[in-house]
């Protein structure tokens, strides 16, 4: 079994919204394993996306210890949390989230501009990353002159310019066309296969979920169950 | 470069080329700032002009004689032999007897102000601190009608060597364009003291408006006028002796009322660019929250996403200065704006120093004014900015 490379212990995360108080990850107990593919499952209101929050380092746990790799999240300040999620967190949202008055290769290039980069390195990094997705003659294109599913592709080509050791995808095929989703589904897992990049994804679609080698099923904040396909990457 | 201004200088570069990519507000929030440094750097010229006119200094060496409790030049009138009186007085230089006749006695942008003097003090007094531009002082006494025209006036009328043009009843030929240190020469029209008497029927031959006074020393001032004022306290004709510039300021009280009514149009201008900015920073924060959020979700923290805002500000407030005071500058070039009053002109001419002040300060607001949203930007959650979207 390999070491866990994301560990959650009694992780729990609540909101107040005046005098109510909404709990959408409570106790949650989880391991997963470097260079997994993890398809996170649940309906709605079950706390996938604030899982995913809680690991991009975008929230912060109220209660529980949040570890990935080295570094104890909970005990990070905000300033650590923005350096360490532009050095080891790629992160692909449902809706692209392409800044919309730069092109291609200039949302590829963002996350590479807090790095002691080279303006060549950079360029040739960005390119490489867009070269990856297919869309290396798409570079200098807006995002609004492109298709939903080249969005997203550009979308992924940022997410990994870094070549960070954790990708986290929420609903990455959600919006798109099932053609279009074949491509990013097609992405991620020969991202996980060549690079083994750790992969979690949020989906509500079991084909996408199929691409995954665990699927972790949640329900009203906690883990209510596991599937592994082939290798045992999470417990 | 070292990582952190390498740091600084990628994210500068990034806000700029964000902001050069939204042209409409943009182009909208200068043209805002332009304006209201177009006005700031117009109140400048104001307060410099009121400034240049009537603020004394250790080294004035000129005085002006006039008639006792009359203020102004169409009820001064005193005996053209007082300027040979005073002239013969310890401590004077030279003392020249002058007629003043005014197009308007009260506040006015154009204002033309005719100056009679005597052949003799044109030739002894006024060509030394005059330089000509166009046409002599030959030509000027050859003619009974000739005027010498100061700079900022010909320049305001379009007037040239040969032209004749009137005002206030007084119709003149354009002898000699002339450039003077002082906005009272620059916007006179100097002509033959016989010939103003003449053409102002009700004022009879020996009488004139005022005798300007060089004195010797700078810092006798004050002692002199007192000994002028005291020699002809007993005749016919009591005089009030002021500095040039003492005399300037009580003539022109009103245009000094407007400079501080100015001052406050300058402060609202300040207050004018640094709502615009503040304004078009909030407005954009709200539009591009989910931009911010993107920024923050691939590694910006706090400080990187303040100083996009900052750079922002700085960009927006330093090109719509420089823009506003570009404008500003050519139209004062340009313009020849003058106002008068009294026989006394305020000129509001371009300054560098003046122009690079207004920039300064506008740019310095508009930095402050993108502070306030750049702490709200780097304070505010990713989770907030993509909930906002």
């Amino acid at each position: 079994m390999s070491e866990a490379f994301i560990r959650c212990e009694k992780l729990t995360k609540v909101y107040r919204k005046g005098d109510q108080e909404i709990v959408p990850i409570r106790d949650l107990d989880l391991e997963i394993a470097r260079g997994a593919f993890v398809s996170l499952m649940g309906p709605s209101g079950s706390g996938k996306t604030t899982l995913l929050n809680l690991l991009a380092g975008i929230d912060s746990p109220t209660r529980g210890a949040l570890h990935i790799g080295s570094n104890d999240l909970a005990r990070l300040s905000r300033g650590a949390l923005a350096a360490w999620r532009s050095r080891e967190v790629g992160i692909v949202f449902q809706s692209y989230n392409l800044v919309p008055v730069l092109t291609a290769f200039e949302n590829v290039e963002l996350p590479l501009l807090l790095q002691p980069l080279s303006r060549a390195e950079r360029a040739r990094r960005a390119m490489e990353a867009l070269d990856t997705v297919g869309l290396g003659d798409r570079a200098s294109h807006f995002p609004s002159q492109l298709s939903g599913g080249q969005e997203q592709r550009v979308a992924i080509a940022r997410a990994i310019v870094a070549r960070p050791p954790l990708l986290l995808a929420d609903e990455p095929t959600g919006d798109l066309d099932r053609e279009s989703a074949e491509l990013v589904l097609a992405l991620l897992a020969s991202l996980h296969r060549d690079r083994g990049t750790t992969i979690v994804m949020v989906t509500h679609d079991p084909e996408a979920a199929a691409r995954a080698d665990t699927l972790l099923h949640l329900d009203k904040g906690r883990l209510a169950a596991r599937e592994s396909r082939g290798a045992e990457a999470a417990r | 470069m070292s990582g952190f201004t390498g740091n600084l200088a990628r994210t500068a570069a990034l806000a700029l080329r964000m902001l050069v990519r939204t042209k409409v507000r943009a182009t909208l929030s200068i043209l805002g700032i332009a304006v209201a440094t177009f006005l700031l750097c117009a109140e400048r010229a104001v307060q410099d002009g009121v400034r240049e006119a009537t603020e004394a200094s250790a080294r004035d060496t000129r005085l002006i004689v006039y008639r006792a409790n009359r203020f102004c030049p169409f009820t001064s009138r005193i005996p053209e032999r007082y300027a040979d009186e005073i002239a013969a007085m310890p401590g004077v230089a030279s003392a020249v007897p002058m007629q003043i006749v005014v197009s308007n006695c009260r506040a006015s942008l154009d204002v033309v102000v005719f100056r009679g003097v005597r052949a003799e003090d044109a030739e002894r007094t006024l060509a030394p601190r005059l330089r000509f531009i166009e046409g002599s002082l030959r030509d000027f006494l050859a003619r009974g009608d000739g005027a010498l025209v100061g700079s900022a006036l010909a320049e305001r009328r379009r007037l040239k060597v040969g032209d004749r043009f009137g005002s206030a009843g007084v119709t003149v030929t354009v002898a000699g364009i002339v450039e003077a240190d002082g906005p009272q020469d620059r916007n006179a029209c100097f002509v033959p003291l016989p010939f103003l008497q003449s053409s102002m029927g009700g004022v009879q031959g020996g009488i004139v408006t005022q005798v300007e006074v060089e004195i010797a020393e700078p810092g006798t001032l004050d002692r002199i006028a007192a000994e002028i004022d005291a020699r002809f306290a007993g005749d016919a004709a009591p005089t009030s002796t002021r500095s040039e510039k003492a005399f300037a300021a009580r003539a022109a009280e009103d245009l000094v009322a407007i400079a501080g009514f100015a001052r406050l149009l300058g402060a609202g201008a300040l207050a004018a660019i640094f709502a615009l900015v503040a304004n078009a920073l909030i407005l954009s924060l709200e539009g591009r929250s989910r931009d911010l959020a993107v920024l923050q979700a691939v590694g910006f923290g706090g400080r990187a996403i303040a100083w996009t805002i900052i750079v922002e500000a700085a960009a927006l407030a330093a090109v719509g200065a420089a823009i506003g005071a570009g404008c500003a500058q050519l139209a004062l070039a340009f313009g020849d704006l003058s106002l008068g009053a009294e026989g006394v002109l305020v000129e509001f001419r371009p300054s560098i120093a003046s122009a690079i002040g207004a920039t300064l300060a506008a740019a310095l607001v508009g930095l402050c004014a993108g502070s306030v949203p750049a702490i709200i930007a780097a304070r505010r959650s990713i989770a907030e900015g993509m909930r906002a979207a």
